[in-house]
C-alpha cells in the first residue's frame, strides 16, 4: 500500500461516479468505496495500521483526505440526482393562465379620454349636450339662416318628416357640437373654457372615410382678451400632446359661418413624417381640426357684449384623430366593432 | 375651380412656378385639390384686338391649378378674383382683362335699350339688376385657344356665343345667358315670377314645373329661362340663330338657391348666383362679352345695353379699428401691410383717426364688418406670423357634466367584467326597432339615407347584436359586448348602457369544461352596475318586454322605478338579429338616467370593523321548486333575531335523494353581535326558529 494505490483507488472512484445514473447506483458505489466490511477505502484506513511506523502518520492522512473527498462528491452527486427528480405536486408551469376576463376600451372612447384629459388639464370644463337639436341652436343662432350655402356642407338628418329649407323650425339631428356654444352661452356669462365631447351627425353614406355619424369635441373660450394668438397657443399644444411634441403644426384661413377669421389647423403628416405621399396629397400637411374666432354675431345671438368680449372656438373629429394616431384606412372598422379590431387597443 | 396658369398671367405677372403659386393661395384660405398639366393653344391677338387666324395646330404645355373655393368667397371664382389675391400675395399690380382694344361697337354707347329687345324688370327684389345687348351672330365653332382653355377649365365647347358667355363666367365670374332673339315671342325679356302650373323645357331636355315663387326669364307668352339657373330649350342658340341677346344679371341669392334646390338642378351660374355675386359687374360682363365676341370674330353688337338697376347699392364705409386689430389677432401689424393688403384685394382705404374708413368693392359679398377687414388682413399677413399665447385664466373652471363621471365607472365597470366597448349607429332599421319599442314611441328620421337607418334607436341592443351576429359570423367563440349611449323614444333622449353576451361564459381554459353563458351570468353583471351607481337594484319578473323570454329574464328596479330589464333575447328576435337559431343570447339595458334620479348623494362614511366575531351555521332544506329563493331569505329574515347578518344560497340541488317537483336549497347564515360574542346556545335556538318557520311556511324538510 503506498500513494500509487491511493491515486489509482481516487481515479477508479471518479470514472465509476461519472456513470451512476441512479440513486442505487450511487448506494453500490459508496458500499464499494466506504462500505464499513467489504469498502475498498475502509480497507485502505485498515491498512495503514499495519504500514511501517515512519509511513504511519503520512499514510493515515493521505487516506483520510481520500475518504473525506469521496464522501462530499458522493453527498454532491445525490443532491444533482434529487434535483431532476419531479417534486411533489408539481403542475406543467407552460400551460396557460387562467386570466380573468377584461374588455377593451374602443379606440374612439381612448381617444376622446385622451383629449378630454389634455383639455382638463388646462382648465377646461367638460360638458355634453343633446344629440337631437332645434334648427336654431343647429344652424341659425351660428350664423347660418335659412337659405345660407353654408349649410350645404353639413347636410342634415331632419326628423319627423320635416321638409329642410321650409323655414319651419325643425328638429333634426346635430350636424356639429357647436349647439352647445350657443345653449352654454344662453346659460351662462363669461368667462367661458369649454369642451363639448359628442356624437354628431350627417347624411353621409357608408364608405371609406365617411360615416352618418361621428363624434367630435367641441371647444368654446370667451373672455376680455382672446386672441387668435391664443387660439394657436392653445391649440399647438393640444396637437403637440395629442400627436407628438415634434409634430410640426400649420394654421390656415378657411371659412365657417361661426367664426370669423376662421382657421383650419394642419399637423405635419404622419405618414410620410411630412415629406409627401398620397395620405396627405404630396403636401405634407394633414388637416386636423376646424378653428376660429368666435363671429361677433353668434355673440350677439346669446346676448353677449360683442365690443366686449372675444372669444375662440374650435371643433376636432375623434375619428379622425384615431385615424391618423392608429393608421387605421377604413373609418367603417370603428363602427363594425369586430372584436379582433377592438382588442388591438390597449386596455 | 380650375385655373389654368397662363389665363392667371394675363392678369398678373407672376413668375413664380405653378407649385409655388398652388402653396401660397392654399395659405390665404384657397385649398389646392390638385396640379395637372394641360396643353393648349396659345393665344394670340392682333394689334386691332382681332384674334390670329389659328389652326389649332401650336400647341404649349400649361398647368392646370384646381382649387377648392370655401362658400363665402364666390368672387374667388374666376380667374379674375384668384389672379387678385395671388397679386395682393406677390405684392404685384392685377391687370384689367386682356381684351385687345375693347368693344368695338358698345364703347361710349349711351345706357339705352338696346335696339331690337324690351326688357322689363318686374321682380326687382329677386333681382336687383339685369343687363342686356343685343348682338347679330354668325355661329360657328371657337377659335382653338378660347375652347382649349374651356377645356382645360372643365367646360365643354359649343359653339362660338355660348363659348364666350362661358368664358367671361370663368374668367371674371359673371354668369352670362344668350337667348336667340328670333325665338323670343314679342322680342321681349320680362323678369318676372313663375305663373302657377307654369312649366319650362330647360336646356338639359327636361321639363320643369315651376313654382309661383321661382325667379323666370319670360318672353311676352312663357319662361324662356329659369333665372340664374338655367336656360330653356326653345330660344337656345342654334346653328341657325343669328341674333342673340345676351344676359348679364344679379339675382337674390336666397331665391336661386331655393329654385336650384327644389328644381335638383345644379349648375355653374347657380352655384354662384346662390353664393352672391358682384352686383357691379353685369355691364362688364357684357362688355367683355362683347369684346370676345369681335375679337374672334363671332358677331357684333347693336348700339346700346339695356341696364334695369332700380336701386343702386350704395356703398357703406366700414370703420376699421387699428386697436381692434391687435385685440382679435394678438398682435398689431404694420400700417403699410394693413394698407398693401386691403387695397391690394380691392379695398378703398381712407385714414381715420382711429385707424381707417374702408369701402368693400361690390364682388366682396362677404365683407359686412370690421372682423371680415381683420379677417383680409390676418389672411393676407399670415398666421403663421402672430405670436402663439395662452389664455388668461381669470375664472375657476366649472366641475364636469356629471354624466361623463358617471358614463365612466359603468364603462370601467363592464371592462372589468370582460365586456369589450361597442359603438354602434344611433339610427337603425325600422322592423327590428318594432321589436324594442311601440310603434307611437319610435322616433322616425325624415329624410334617411336608406331603410336600414330610418328609426332613431329605442334600444342599443339592436346594435349590439349586430355587432355580436357579426362576429359569430366570424367563428368568434364568445361575444361580450357592451355600448353606453344615448336612446331616444318620443319621451326624449336618455342615457343608456346595454349589453350582449353570447357564447362562452368564460374565455374558455383547458382546466375545466366551457360553459354557456346564463341567466346569473347577465343577471350579476346589471348587479355589479347597480352597485358601482350605489343604486341597489331588484329584479322582478313583472312587466317583461316583450323580447326577453318570460322565466329567464327579470326587470330591473331602483326603489322607486323601472330601470331596465335582463335575460335571455326571445328566439324570434335572435333569428332577426341574424344569429344562429339555436344561441342563448343573454341580453340587458338600464337607463342611467333613470338610475341617477334615484342616487342620493352620499357621504361616504366608513363603518368600523365588527369587535366581535361571527358564527356561521349552514343549512340545507329542500322545498317546492318554483318557491322563489327571494321568499325562503325573506321567511328567515323575519324569523331570525337581528344578529343575523347575512343569508346567502351556497347550493340548490335537484336529482337523486330529493323527491320530483322539489329542490334542496343549501343556505349559509351569519350571525354576530355589535356587542358581545354570540354563544352556540343561542344561535342553535335561532337556527331551531328559523326552520320551524321554513317548516311552516314552506313545508320545508331539512336535510
Amino acid at each position: 500500500m503506498n500513494d500509487a494505490d491511493i491515486a489509482r483507488l481516487r481515479t477508479e472512484f471518479q470514472q465509476e461516479l461519472a456513470r451512476v445514473s441512479s440513486e442505487s447506483d450511487l448506494q453500490s458505489l459508496r458500499d464499494k468505496y466506504l462500505g464499513r466490511k467489504s469498502g475498498a477505502v475502509t480497507a485502505l484506513m485498515k491498512s495503514v495500521a499495519s504500514a511501517p511506523p515512519d509511513l504511519k502518520p503520512v499514510l493515515g492522512k493521505l487516506a483520510n483526505e481520500l475518504k473525506q473527498e469521496l464522501e462530499a462528491q458522493l453527498t454532491d452527486r445525490k443532491t444533482s440526482l434529487e434535483s431532476t427528480k419531479a417534486p411533489v405536486g408539481a403542475v406543467d408551469i407552460t400551460l396557460p393562465g387562467r386570466a380573468p376576463l377584461i374588455g377593451h376600451r374602443h379606440p374612439l372612447t381612448i381617444v376622446r379620454e385622451e383629449i378630454e384629459a389634455i383639455f382638463t388639464r388646462m382648465g377646461y370644463q367638460v360638458l355634453e349636450g343633446p344629440e337631437i337639436e332645434d334648427d336654431y341652436h343647429n344652424f341659425e343662432a351660428l350664423n347660418m339662416p335659412a337659405e345660407h350655402p353654408a349649410r350645404d356642407m353639413q347636410d342634415t338628418l331632419y326628423l319627423d318628416g320635416e321638409v329642410p329649407g321650409e323655414g319651419r323650425p325643425a328638429t333634426l339631428l346635430r350636424t356639429h357640437t357647436s349647439p352647445m356654444q350657443i345653449r352654454y352661452m344662453e346659460s351662462h356669462k363669461p368667462p367661458v373654457r369649454i369642451i363639448v365631447p359628442g356624437k354628431v351627425y350627417r347624411r353621409d353614406d357608408l364608405d371609406l372615410t365617411h360615416t352618418p355619424m361621428f363624434q367630435q369635441v367641441e371647444g368654446l373660450v370667451v373672455g376680455e382678451t382672446i386672441t387668435l394668438a391664443d387660439l394657436k397657443g392653445t391649440l399647438t399644444t393640444f396637437l403637440h400632446e395629442l400627436f407628438e411634441n415634434r409634430t410640426k403644426v400649420l394654421f390656415r384661413p378657411s371659412f365657417f359661418p361661426y367664426t370669423e377669421p376662421s382657421v383650419e389647423a394642419f399637423i405635419g403628416c404622419v405618414f410620410c413624417d411630412g415629406k409627401g405621399c398620397p395620405v396627405c396629397k404630396r403636401t405634407g400637411w394633414l388637416e386636423i381640426l376646424g378653428s376660429g374666432m368666435v363671429h361677433p354675431s353668434v355673440f350677439e345671438a346669446v346676448g353677449y357684449d360683442s365690443e366686449r368680449y372675444t372669444g375662440f372656438a374650435f371643433g376636432v373629429g375623434i375619428e379622425r384623430v384615431a385615424l391618423l394616431k392608429y393608421g387605421v384606412e377604413d373609418i367603417r372598422l370603428f363602427y363594425e366593432n369586430d372584436l379582433r379590431f377592438l382588442e388591438q387597443f390597449p386596455l | 375651380m380650375k385655373i389654368l396658369t397662363s389665363w392667371l398671367r394675363e392678369f398678373v405677372d407672376v413668375t413664380a412656378p405653378p407649385e409655388e403659386v398652388g402653396h401660397l393661395l392654399s395659405m390665404r384660405g384657397f385649398e389646392l385639390a390638385s396640379i395637372e398639366p394641360a396643353t393648349v393653344t396659345p393665344r394670340s391677338t392682333m394689334a386691332d384686338g382681332r384674334s390670329t387666324i389659328d389652326d389649332g395646330r401650336s400647341t404649349m404645355d400649361d398647368v392646370v391649378l384646381d382649387f377648392e373655393i370655401t362658400a363665402n368667397r364666390p368672387d374667388a371664382l374666376s380667374v379674375q378674383g384668384l389672379a387678385r389675391e395671388a397679386a395682393t400675395a406677390y405684392s404685384l399690380p392685377l391687370r384689367q382683362p386682356a381684351q385687345g382694344a375693347g368693344p368695338l361697337s358698345l364703347k361710349a354707347l349711351p345706357q339705352k335699350d338696346a335696339a331690337g329687345v324690351k326688357v322689363t324688370l318686374e321682380a326687382p327684389d329677386l333681382c336687383p339688376r339685369y343687363a342686356a345687348a343685343v348682338v347679330d351672330v354668325t355661329i360657328a365653332p371657337s377659335p382653338a385657344w378660347l375652347a382649349s382653355r374651356l377645356q382645360a377649365a372643365g367646360v365643354r365647347p359649343i359653339n362660338n356665343v355660348v363659348d364666350v358667355t362661358n368664358y367671361v363666367l370663368l374668367e371674371i365670374g359673371q354668369p352670362m345667358h344668350a337667348f336667340d332673339l328670333a325665338k323670343l315671342a314679342g322680342s321681349e325679356l320680362r323678369i318676372r315670377r313663375a305663373k302657377k302650373g307654369e312649366t319650362i323645357k330647360t336646356l338639359d331636355g327636361n321639363d320643369r314645373a315651376l313654382q309661383p315663387d321661382m325667379l323666370v326669364i319670360a318672353d311676352g307668352d312663357t319662361a324662356q329661362a329659369v333665372a340664374g339657373v338655367m336656360g330653356g330649350g326653345r330660344s337656345e342658340v342654334s346653328a341657325t340663330t343669328k341674333t342673340v341677346v345676351l344676359e348679364s344679371a344679379c339675382f337674390n341669392p336666397k331665391s336661386v338657391r331655393l329654385t336650384s334646390k327644389r328644381l335638383g338642378l345644379k349648375t355653374e351660374a347657380s352655384s354662384r348666383f346662390e353664393r352672391g355675386t358682384d352686383i357691379g359687374a353685369p355691364i362688364t360682363g357684357i362688355e367683355r362679352a362683347v369684346a370676345l365676341l369681335e375679337e374672334i370674330g363671332a358677331g357684333r353688337a347693336r348700339d346700346g345695353v339695356v341696364d334695369r338697376y332700380p336701386a343702386p347699392l350704395q356703398p357703406r364705409p366700414l370703420a376699421l379699428r387699428r386697436a381692434r386689430i391687435a385685440r382679435v389677432l394678438g398682435q398689431a401689424v404694420p400700417d403699410a401691410d394693413i394698407e398693401r393688403i386691403l387695397s391690394g384685394l380691392g379695398f378703398t382705404i381712407a385714414p381715420s383717426p382711429e385707424g381707417w374708413s374702408v369701402s368693400s368693392p361690390t364682388f366682396r359679398v362677404d365683407v359686412s364688418r370690421e372682423v371680415d377687414l381683420i379677417e383680409e388682413i390676418g389672411r393676407h399677413y399670415s398666421y403663421d406670423r402672430l405670436p402663439s399665447t395662452f389664455p388668461a385664466l381669470d375664472a375657476r373652471p366649472g366641475p364636469p357634466d356629471p354624466r361623463i363621471a358617471r358614463d365612466r365607472l359603468v364603462r370601467r365597470v363592464l371592462l372589468a367584467a370582460g365586456l369589450s366597448e361597442a359603438l354602434t349607429f344611433t339610427f337603425i332599421d325600422a322592423a327590428m326597432a318594432a321589436h324594442f319599442a311601440d310603434a307611437a314611441a319610435i322616433v322616425p328620421i325624415g329624410n334617411p339615407l336608406s331603410a336600414q337607418f330610418s328609426v332613431l334607436r329605442p334600444s342599443l341592443l339592436p346594435g349590439l347584436l349586430a355587432a355580436a351576429a357579426h362576429n359569430r359570423h366570424r367563428e368568434r367563440p364568445d361575444v361580450r359586448l357592451f355600448e353606453v349611449g344615448a336612446g331616444v323614444t318620443r319621451s326624449g333622449e336618455s342615457r343608456r348602457a346595454g349589453f350582449v353576451w353570447v357564447g362562452d361564459a368564460g374565455g374558455g381554459h383547458w382546466s375545466g369544461a366551457r360553459r354557456n353563458v346564463d341567466f346569473f351570468d347577465a343577471k350579476g353583471m346589471v348587479e355589479r352596475i347597480g352597485e358601482a351607481l350605489q343604486t341597489p337594484v331588484t329584479f322582478s319578473a313583472e312587466s317583461l318586454p316583450g323580447y326577453l323570454v318570460r322565466g329567464r329574464a327579470a326587470t330591473v328596479a331602483s326603489a322607486t322605478r323601472r330601470v331596465g330589464s335582463v335575460g335571455m333575447l326571445s328566439p324570434a328576435i335572435v333569428t332577426a338579429a341574424g344569429l344562429a337559431a339555436n344561441e342563448d343570447v343573454y341580453v340587458a339595458e338600464l337607463d342611467l338616467d333613470a338610475i341617477d334620479a334615484e342616487r342620493r348623494p352620499q357621504h361616504l362614511k366608513a363603518i368600523a370593523l365588527p369587535r366581535y366575531p361571527s358564527i356561521a351555521r349552514d343549512i340545507s332544506i329542500v322545498v317546492d321548486e318554483s318557491l322563489p329563493a327571494e321568499t325562503v331569505r325573506g321567511t328567515i329574515r323575519s324569523a331570525a333575531p337581528e344578529t343575523l347578518v347575512s343569508a346567502r344560497e351556497f347550493d340548490r340541488y335537484q336529482g337523486k335523494g330529493v323527491p320530483g317537483g322539489r329542490v334542496s336549497l343549501s343556505l349559509r347564515l351569519t350571525f354576530r353581535s355589535a356587542e358581545r360574542t354570540l354563544t352556540d346556545a343561542e344561535v342553535d335556538a335561532a337556527m331551531k326558529t328559523i326552520l320551524s318557520a321554513l317548516q311552516t311556511a314552506h313545508d320545508a324538510v331539512q336535510r
